[in-house]
Formats: C-alpha cells, structure tokens, sequence
C-alpha cells in the first residue's frame, strides 16, 4: 500500500494497536504473587533485566496482545495476557530504596511464573 | 537480548538534559525520518517489534553516541534491505550521486 | 558488535531513502509532509491538557477516563498511533505516578505528542526506575516520604498519561483557563502543577 497524504489522517487516528482478537485464558489473576522468568534470549523481548528473578503480584490484566518475542521474527502473534505487575522498589533495588515506592511494569504470561 | 538498550538501573550516564521550547524535529531530516515511519509501515510489512530488535542490535557505544532519529535510520536501512526494497548497493550508489549533486 | 550506521551525514541518509523509495514509487513525499505537519502543529500535549482540564471539572468524565482511558481520551478526538491502548495514571496526596519506558521511548502521542530529548535519553531511562526521587528532585519536584511514588516502566504495548492533581486556587477558572494551566511535566510526572497566583 502507499501512504498517500490523504490516508494520512486516518491512519494517525486509528494507529495499530497490538491487542489480539484471540480468546486465550490468562495465566494469571489480579492479586496473584509471581516471580518472573530469568530469561536471557539473544533475540527480542520486552522483559527488562531488572525485573527477571524478582517477585512482584499482578496488579491489573490488560487482556490479550501479540507476543512481541516470537513477533519480532515472524514466528507468529503467539497471543497471551499482558498485565500491569506491582514490585516493590526493595524487592527491586534492596534495602536502599524506600519502602514506600514502587513499580509497575507491563508484562506478558510467558515471563511469568506463580509465586 | 541483553543490549545496551535495556538501561533501566545503569549507573554513570550522567545528567538528564533538558531543553528550553524543545522543537519537535530539530533539524528537518528529523521530520523527513518520522515520516518514513508510517510510510515504510504500510508498505514493507514489519512489525514494531522487529524495527525495534533492529536498534537493539546495534554497538553499544554506537546506540549511546547517537540520537533518536539516527537510531531510527539504522532500523530502516536493515529492515529494508532485509525485504530486498533497498539493498546497501543501491543506498552506496544514491550517496555517492548525491554527494556529487546529481539528484 | 555490528556497526550499522556509516560516518555519513544523517540528512543524507534519510534522503538516500527517501529519494530511492520516491523513485520506486513506494512511498509519496507528501504524507511525510503531512506526517511533519501533523505532529509539529496538530498533535501535542494541549490535547493531553484539555483531557486533564475536564476531568478536573466533570466528574463523570473523570470516572470514564480512569476506567477505560481510550474511550475517554477518544471522546475529545483524540487517538491512533502510540495512543492506542491508553491507561490514565491520577496523582493524589497518596500516590505520584511517573511514567518512562527503560527499553526505548513508548510515548502517548495522542495526548502529548512526540516525546523530548531528555524522556528518550539514556540518563533518564537508566535513573528514573532505582531512583524515581532523585529524578524529581532534579526536575525540581519534591514529593513528600509520606506519598508512595509509582513508576510505571512501559515495557509493553499500553500508554501512559499522569492525570495531575488540580492545582489549589483554581475553583473560579473555566475548563480553558484549566487547560492552560497543565504542563506537559506534569502528564509524564516529572513536574507537578504550583498555586494559581
């Protein structure tokens, strides 16, 4: 397709979103303690180190989306749940950090397990 | 894969700067490589995920050293030619034609 | 270690493709035209500002905006690419919200635009998650030991808006005076909103 300047408009207002149309159980529910995966692929991932080996609990379920590790090499949408996950910034950075703070990272079932 | 690009918790990068009345594009090429965003998009058929793979493939010191929209380029200039829509042979020729004035 | 880009002047790569890709009839230079002026003059974070103007004035439309942050956004016309699948993040006296994205620079574009300099450099990405307080002092916010701050790393494919807490001495303005008064700082969560005078 060419993007001519009268598509323009549309295709800014509509974008692409990456949710999948799949019907796919998730893994996991809201409230569960997880610790994610230590995974170190060569190739694409959307799981940051800092999280890997750390236990967090899933904070909200944004519902189903392309997996963007098998996307990225055209193995497929391998459509899974993507979920807001809560760490603490201890659990993340050790006892300097406050015990207040925290983080939220949006993450997929295949970097997870239950805790 | 474990690249430069995965920066949450790295220590010495120095300070955040920041810019007064930022424009959006700060020089034109800027502009000209946004748009090639959505326009490569709708015809080459690569998914995000593979246009980011491709920055987080580059040299570490080169993914630091240059900008945003440098990084962008590189992603085009792979992504491209992986599709055979632009092979490097083709991009070296163009150079040297537009070095030289011709277009 | 790979090395991809050449010595070569960055303009004159871009219009190294851009001329091929023309020549091949694969792309028209007039949607990069609208694409710059789209973004340079129509989409940026007045639109994010009118969002949080009105959730401070219309109750409903607050409820709506943090409960499915797309529809509400979409409402004042705003939406597509980078916008897709929004999440509306309110800072309260309890919690301050931040936003980054460590793995690149995932941004709201709808709402705010194309994103600054320092949101995609280095130094903020690394920083921003270990030490979010150090950050704010930095950007010259305090946040107080009693508020938990929350910083929502954007690792996947949602985008985040910071609704920020509406400014005291703010009761006799109208929804517009509001929406002036919004910073682009505070919808990331690196400013928060002063007093009005």
């Amino acid at each position: 397709m060419l993007l001519t300047p009268e598509i323009v408009p549309g295709l800014v207002a509509a974008g692409a979103s990456a949710r999948v149309a799949a019907s796919v159980a998730p893994r996991f529910r809201v409230g569960d303690r997880v610790i994610v995966r230590n995974l170190n692929p060569t190739t694409h991932t959307r799981l940051p180190r800092y999280v890997r080996g750390r236990f967090g609990v899933i904070e909200k379920d944004y519902g189903v989306f392309a997996f963007p590790d098998t996307h990225a090499h055209g193995l497929g949408e391998k459509p899974q749940h993507c979920y807001s996950v809560r760490f603490t910034a201890r659990e993340l950075w050790g006892p300097a950090a406050s015990e207040r703070d925290t983080l939220l990272a949006d993450l997929f079932d295949d970097y997870m397990d239950p805790a | 894969m474990n690249g430069i690009h995965d920066l949450g918790g790295m220590h010495g990068l120095g300070p955040i700067i920041r810019e007064e009345n930022e424009p959006v594009f700060h020089a034109p090429w800027e502009g000209r490589a946004f748009g090639l965003f959505a326009a490569t998009f709708v015809f080459a058929g690569y998914t995000v995920d593979e246009f980011r793979h491709e920055i987080e493939k580059m040299g570490h010191a080169e993914y630091l050293e240059h900008s945003y929209y440098e990084h962008w380029l590189v992603a085009f200039e792979q992504v491209l030619e992986k599709r055979g829509f632009v092979t490097a042979e083709e991009r070296a020729k163009r150079m040297a034609e537009l070095e030289k004035g011709v277009h | 270690m790979p090395t991809h880009a050449k010595e070569a002047d960055p303009a004159l790569r871009v219009k190294v493709l851009e001329s091929i890709l023309t020549e091949k009839g694969l792309i028209d230079p007039k949607a990069l035209d609208a694409l710059v002026d789209t973004f340079e003059h129509k989409i940026g974070p007045r639109n994010g500002a009118r969002v949080v103007a009105k959730a401070w004035v219309d109750p409903a439309y607050r409820q709506r905006l943090l409960t499915d942050g797309t529809a509400a956004i979409k409402e004042l016309g705003y939406s597509g690419l980078q916008g897709e699948d929004m999440v509306v993040l309110e800072n309260t006296d309890e919690v301050h919200n931040m936003v980054v994205c460590t793995l690149c620079s995932c941004y709201p574009w709808p709402t705010l635009g194309l994103p600054p300099v320092w949101y995609k450099s280095a130094p903020y990405r690394a920083r921003v998650v270990a030490d979010p307080r150090g950050v704010l002092a930095e950007f010259g916010v305090t946040i107080p030991e009693t508020t938990e701050v929350r910083v929502w790393d954007t690792t996947a494919e949602l985008r985040y808006l910071v609704l920020p807490k509406r400014p005291e001495g703010t009761d006799g303005l109208s929804e517009e005076q509001l929406a002036a008064l919004v910073t682009r700082d505070s919808m990331i969560g690196v400013g928060v909103l002063a007093a009005a005078a």
